[in-house]
């Protein structure tokens, strides 16, 4: 699974910078991203995602690890785990880039990953369709919660 | 091994909205189960309850009036392969319910199930198409119809909510003197491409006025290849009886495609153009009684 | 929401093979289960689980049904034959006779899906085509015969008596 996307937020680097660097409030913003805590301030992250893929319902406790931050421009991060009710095995890798365009941001967003298991039955492009969706809806969420 | 679950079997719709209404996301509708018991074997769908929509009055009709046919949700594809009511108004229906899968699920499959379930290979789900269906939802708020291709959403996802049941489908033959087609390319029960064709020519029979397709397997969703329907307004029926139609600048290349167990896309796109113009040529030749020999490996043709 | 009802017992009673049999399942056993390990009917057999190979069919009403995917519950008041209620060794069925004079059993494994999907064929068609028989076994995979003497056997055997069943 491969993705890439860019949004325009209208707020500066540095204001966008916190909003991230905030890595609960940042995954607010992911849909289907909750019960987000820290374990260790800036390094390590645990949060539940729940997706819906066709009639498959999906909830993955994941183990989020910032893998590098260089502020104001660009952060890393990772995140893996396993839903056994599924049988879903889950390893992404995200990373966020943040560039100054005129008064705002242009935050792209890549994101290179796996979901292995029984739910590669339905195919990956049906998988790869779901993360698309669920990225861009953060794009938007994220934009919406730098303007505030 | 399936585990536990509840059986529920409403004979009414309001007594099914109470169903659904009182365990939500516990419940799954059930009928042929044929894609369901397979989910719930695999453990990837766990309902606690199973409702049975076998029993309910009303969905397990077939009818035809004033060019439409209705098709019950519970409607079996064998049913659909014999009714009498669709041989004679849709017979490409008739003939490729006949081809779904093979005469076990088609005893039990249903026509609602298999479009409620959205596989991007649903042979129905592609041909109906071309014949302009609407699917009718029912809940205890009320009754909406919606055009087959707005239903379908994406892969295994439609719109229906979780507190609506899809009834009945309701399609409508082309208008006019024609012929259709429809092509399953793909080994044993992995369908590759599903192309669904209906040509309508013009008073003279020489000239195409209005030609129907509709791809299925390749994208995300069955769908209606609008730019190459227009492209053939006008063609000589000729041409495409002849199998060498020039698909160039048919919009061919805005085709989404996926790759998966049946294919990449790229080998999708590129056995839908030669699908496409096997159709054509079938459906081409039926509508001026010409008789060709249609024949190509793992190729079912109707 | 209310709590999910204990998944109970059902009472069912269904004829195999022309005998009366009442049993009590659980709501979620499939037929499959039931024929081989309750009532000790292992003809039909778990193959692929889902519906495509054949091996486990049996007929319910006439009807041919993949046993690994149907509940049993729904065979409640039904009649069901397996390939047990086919024939006997000493009087097997025109269709088993004609599997074994034409040689179209190899390891067996498919055989009983295959004799069950003849018979619901030729109790409705009397008289297929090769076409029609090659259309209706699509469902019925063999891994050692190639088909060939399957197909040749049922032609045989609609061919052979006037009534086939």
């Amino acid at each position: 699974m491969h993705l890439a996307h860019e949004v325009l937020i209208e707020a500066a680097p540095e204001t966008l910078w916190r909003l991230l660097w905030d890595v609960p409030r940042m995954a607010a913003c992911i849909p289907g991203c909750g019960e987000a805590e820290e374990v260790t301030r800036h390094q390590t992250y645990r949060a539940r995602m729940t997706q819906k893929i066709g009639p498959i319902s999906l909830s993955v406790p994941l183990v989020v690890e910032i893998v590098a931050a260089e502020p104001p421009g660009r952060l890393i991060l990772s995140a893996g785990g396993r839903d056994p009710v599924v049988g879903a095995d889950i390893a992404i890798r995200v990373t966020l880039d943040c560039a100054p365009d005129g008064a705002g941001t242009r935050l792209h967003i890549g994101a290179e990953g796996q979901v292995l298991g029984k739910l590669g039955a339905l195919g990956h492009a049906v998988i790869q369709r779901k993360a698309e969706e669920t990225v861009d809806e953060f794009g938007r969420r994220l934009a919406r919660a730098a303007r505030s | 091994m399936l585990r536990p679950f509840a059986l529920y079997r409403p004979t009414t719709l309001p007594e099914l909205a109470e169903l659904l209404r009182k365990y939500g996301d516990e419940a799954a509708l059930y009928a042929g189960g044929t894609e369901l018991l397979l989910l719930m074997k695999e453990g990837l769908v766990r309902p606690g309850v199973l409702v049975d929509l076998k029993r309910v009055a009303g969905l397990g009709e077939l009818a035809a009036s004033e060019g439409t046919v209705s098709i019950g949700a519970t409607v079996q594809h064998l049913m659909v392969e014999r009714s009498v009511a669709v041989r004679a108004h849709c017979p490409l229906v008739a003939g490729v319910a006949r081809h779904v899968a093979n005469a076990r699920v088609r005893a039990a499959g249903t026509v609602g199930g298999n479009l409620a379930f959205a596989d991007p290979h649903s042979d129905l789900a592609t041909l109906f198409l071309v014949f302009d269906a609407r699917v009718s939802l029912w809940s205890g708020e009320g009754e909406r119809e919606v055009p087959l291709d707005e239903f379908v959403r994406g892969p295994y996802e439609t719109v229906r909510r979780d507190d609506e049941v899809l009834t009945a489908v309701r399609i409508r033959p082309a208008p006019g003197e024609g012929a259709g087609a429809y092509l399953k390319f793909g080994v044993y029960e992995r369908p590759t491409l599903g192309v669904a064709v209906v040509l309508v020519l013009d008073a003279e029979r020489r000239r195409v006025s209005e030609a129907r397709l509709a791809l299925g397997c390749v994208g995300p969703r069955p769908q209606r290849l609008g730019h190459l329907e227009r492209r053939l307004r006008g063609t000589p029926v000729d041409e495409l009886a002849a199998g060498r139609t020039d698909l160039t600048g048919s919009g061919m290349d805005v085709i989404s495609a996926a790759t998966d167990l049946h294919g990449s896309a790229d080998y999708k796109l590129e056995m839908a153009q030669v699908f496409i113009r096997r159709a054509l040529r079938v459906a081409a030749a039926r509508a001026t009684r010409q008789v060709i020999d249609a024949r190509y490996p793992h190729t079912v043709v109707v | 929401m209310p709590a999910i009802p204990t998944p109970s017992l059902s009472s069912i009673t269904l004829a195999v093979n022309g005998h009366r049999v009442a049993l009590e399942v659980p709501t979620h056993a499939l037929l499959l289960d039931v024929l081989r390990d309750r009532l000790d009917l292992k003809g039909a057999k778990r193959s692929c689980d889902m519906q495509v190979c054949g091996a486990c069919t049996v007929l319910v009403e006439g009807t041919p049904v993949s046993a690994c995917s149907y509940l049993a519950v729904e065979a409640d008041g039904r009649e069901v034959l397996t390939v047990e209620g086919l024939g006997t060794p000493d009087a097997l069925h025109p269709l088993q006779q004609a599997f074994v004079d034409h040689g179209a059993v190899q390891c067996g494994f498919c055989t009983s899906g295959m004799l069950l999907s003849a018979k619901a064929l030729l109790d409705e068609q009397p008289r297929p085509t090769e076409a029609d028989v090659l259309h209706h076994l699509r469902g019925n995979l063999c891994r050692c015969t190639g088909y060939r003497k399957i197909v040749d056997a049922i032609l045989a055997c609609a061919a052979g008596s006037a009534t086939a069943a």
